[in-house]
């Protein structure tokens, strides 16, 4: 039997709906008011979810936004708890979970830090050092001491992971959290978290970016309205994770009503529910309307429109396919580069740049869609709608051309 | 059989800090407050004492010269009843607030939660202690200090007991219903009238004096002034009634708090 890190037993946890609205004297001081609050009102936020993390493992957890990552985090983390069921975690489990909730904005970044350190076991005498070190790590030995309130949020995920990188912890929560820090910042905690687990540390983290999934992780575990939709080996649930995002995107696309507008039908090459519509599009290359030269600079200027209320950091995704073959050559999208679009209420502008376009010439065809922000389904999606020409003349196959290439000769002296 | 695969793991926030560590993070917690309060003030750590010199002013005035109630050495028998007040009115008042307040060490998944309330209640200690010179310069102005005053400490040791049920309580309470912090601040405002600050038990009618001694807060402050300035002890009857009380809400305040704590982090 291999040694766990993490052990989740039919956990059920429900949030009273009372909690967030008005409560009367009679429902807290009666435990039959409460309990009756609890059935008829209460949003299960976890239902049944059994789940073992190994030693050394990573595990990624994915879902929808509400799906109940964050909540199984917390729990594991000790922060609230089970309604029912039981969690069992490593002993020196350590966590980067909601963003600068822990952090108090009077004080300094100094000061927070050696809060944190001396709640993570670090006796005193060693604390500065720790403090020192994680703060090193963060690159805010400048900002030091400042106030937290006068950090950003990139600074303050700096600031939490620092010291969670100070430690050798056998299980680390992680929520996505660590998607606001630049992508620098991003490279090196993922390097971190990489020598923690060459160590032996094992892993468990919230994430949007489903190829991250994918690669990082040993094994994925997916959660759906708080159940365990699937869980298994990380590749195979991303897959099933997206045949379901597609699934539920043809299921969502209204039928077609008459002709479409500028050569898109609904179902045939636009897939979506329309909550959110991309109105226009526009591809703009360095030489003309729709081409581009070798090296040259791609726009693609997308104009969103959402009407009624409002719907929370939309993704936006722009794909180019090589015509012919279909090969995927360029997939991009705000979620995996970290560009929240807040919230879309109305119109909305967008534009995807690309310097130095390294594909080579010959025909493509442009996707773009619009998501949910947690991936799980397509509000409008054009496939294959906008056509690309990178212009000249190669017969190579290859997809890309470096831009930045240099041949180099070096000839034996004599 | 070999080893259970669960050996090594716990339930999450079990895993609780070595005594020493904790003995250090309160130190730092207490240290921490200290300095948030103090900062962005051009006064800084002066304000405590000016707050208490003020308060104190007004009352000789009002009640040694508009309203003689005739005590002899007035200016340090209020002051020596308004320190013990104003630690135990600023402790209860922060205590009761200071879940609310520091969410953001209770989402800490290692703090033990009881210790909020009780860096609430040093604190003040600390400010109080700041007007303990000027408190020292009276007695001596009035007739030096007596041997008595070593007793101190037992005193604020009973009131820091005290002190922490009510803290206990009335921080876990606000959690769940946030009209506790206004019932606090009414009741500590009745409870300032019922504690002789600026007048004593024995000038006010017998038949109220009985009714005061139900007052834990009046026989402390009373309990001061006797180990200070001499005046007469409270009663036998005064004294074991405070202890019992204060040890029932010491006992009641920390086990409804560790029974609802995990509950926390969802109500906030």
């Amino acid at each position: 039997m291999t040694a766990l890190a993490a052990k989740f037993e039919q956990v059920w946890k429900a949030y009273p709906r009372w909690l967030s609205g008005r409560r009367s004297v009679r429902s807290i001081l009666s435990p039959r008011m409460r309990a009756a609050g609890l059935r008829s009102g209460s949003r299960w936020a976890l239902q049944d979810v059994s789940f073992e993390v190994r030693d050394g493992e990573a595990v990624g957890l994915i879902g929808e936004n509400g799906a109940g990552k964050s909540t199984l985090l917390r729990l594991s983390s000790g922060l609230g708890h089970l309604t029912r069921g039981r969690i069992l975690v490593a002993r020196d489990v350590a966590s980067v979970l909601s963003l600068g909730a822990t952090l108090n904005p009077d004080l300094t970044g100094r000061e927070n830090t050696l809060t944190t350190t001396l709640l993570s076991g670090v006796r005193s005498a060693e604390a500065d050092r720790v403090v020192a070190d994680s703060l090193a790590f963060a690159e805010l030995e400048e900002f030091a001491d400042s106030p937290v309130r006068s950090y950003s949020d990139g600074m303050k995920l700096r600031l939490s992971f620092g010291v969670v990188a100070q430690l050798h912890p056998g299980l680390l929560l992680l929520d996505e959290v660590i998607a606001v820090g630049d992508m620098r910042f991003r490279e090196k905690c993922m390097a971190r978290i990489e020598e923690l687990r060459r160590s032996g540390t094992s892993l468990l983290f919230a994430s949007h970016d489903l190829d991250e999934v994918a690669k990082q992780c040993d094994r994925a575990l997916w959660l759906e309205e708080g159940k365990v939709r699937r869980a298994g080996e990380a590749a195979e649930v991303v897959d099933a994770y997206r045949d379901a995002m597609h699934a539920e995107t043809f299921e969502r696309t209204p039928e077609p009503l008459g002709q479409g507008e500028g050569g898109l039908v609904l179902r045939e090459n636009r897939f979506g529910s329309q909550e959110v519509k991309i109105e226009g599009v526009e591809v703009r290359g360095s030489a003309s309307e729709g081409v581009v030269e070798p090296d040259g600079t791609l726009s693609v200027d997308l104009r969103l429109r959402r009407d009624g209320s409002s719907i929370e950091n939309p993704v936006v995704g722009v794909s180019i396919y090589r015509l012919g073959d279909d090969v995927n050559c360029c997939d991009a999208s705000t979620d995996v580069d970290d560009v929240l679009l807040g919230e879309l209420a109305g119109e909305l502008s967008i534009r995807f740049r690309w310097e130095g376009v390294e594909l080579l010439p010959g025909e493509y065809v442009i996707d773009v869609g619009v998501y949910e922000a947690g991936w799980s389904f397509a509000y409008d999606y054009h496939w294959h709608a906008y056509p690309l020409k990178v212009a000249g003349y190669d017969g190579s196959k290859a997809v890309f051309r470096p831009q930045k290439r240099r041949w180099t000769i070096e000839r034996p002296s004599r | 059989m070999g080893q259970a695969p669960t050996d090594r793991l716990v339930a999450p926030g079990t895993e609780t800090l070595s005594p020493s560590l904790f003995k250090e993070l309160s130190l730092h917690l207490v240290k921490r407050e200290i300095d948030a309060t103090h900062r962005m003030t051009v006064l800084g750590w002066a304000w405590p004492l000016v707050r208490q010199l003020v308060q104190l002013a007004v009352l000789v005035f009002i009640f040694g010269s508009v309203l003689d109630l005739g005590i002899d050495n007035f200016p340090v028998f209020v002051f020596s009843g308004l320190i013990a007040w104003t630690w135990f009115a600023a402790g209860c008042g922060a205590a009761t607030a200071s879940l609310l307040e520091q969410r953001h060490l209770l989402v800490q998944p290692r703090l033990p939660p009881a210790v909020l309330p009780i860096v609430a209640i040093v604190v003040p200690l600390v400010d109080v202690l700041m007007a303990l010179p000027v408190l020292v310069v009276l007695l001596q102005v009035e007739g030096g200090i007596p041997a008595t005053a070593l007793l101190i400490p037992v005193l604020v040791i009973a009131q820091l007991l005290l002190m922490s049920g009510i803290a206990w309580l009335t921080a876990a309470g606000a959690v769940f219903l946030r009209d506790v912090p206004n019932i606090v601040a009414v009741g500590l405002n009745v409870l300032f009238y019922l504690t002789p600050v600026f007048y004593g038990l024995h000038t006010i009618p017998q038949k109220y004096a009985g009714l005061l001694k139900l007052n834990p807060m009046a026989t402390i402050v009373s309990s001061y002034r006797a180990i200070l300035l001499g005046q007469p002890l409270p009663g036998a009857f005064a004294i074991c009634f405070s202890v019992v009380i204060s040890l029932a809400l010491l006992a009641v305040g920390y086990l409804t708090f560790t029974r609802v704590q995990n509950r926390f982090v969802d109500s906030l």
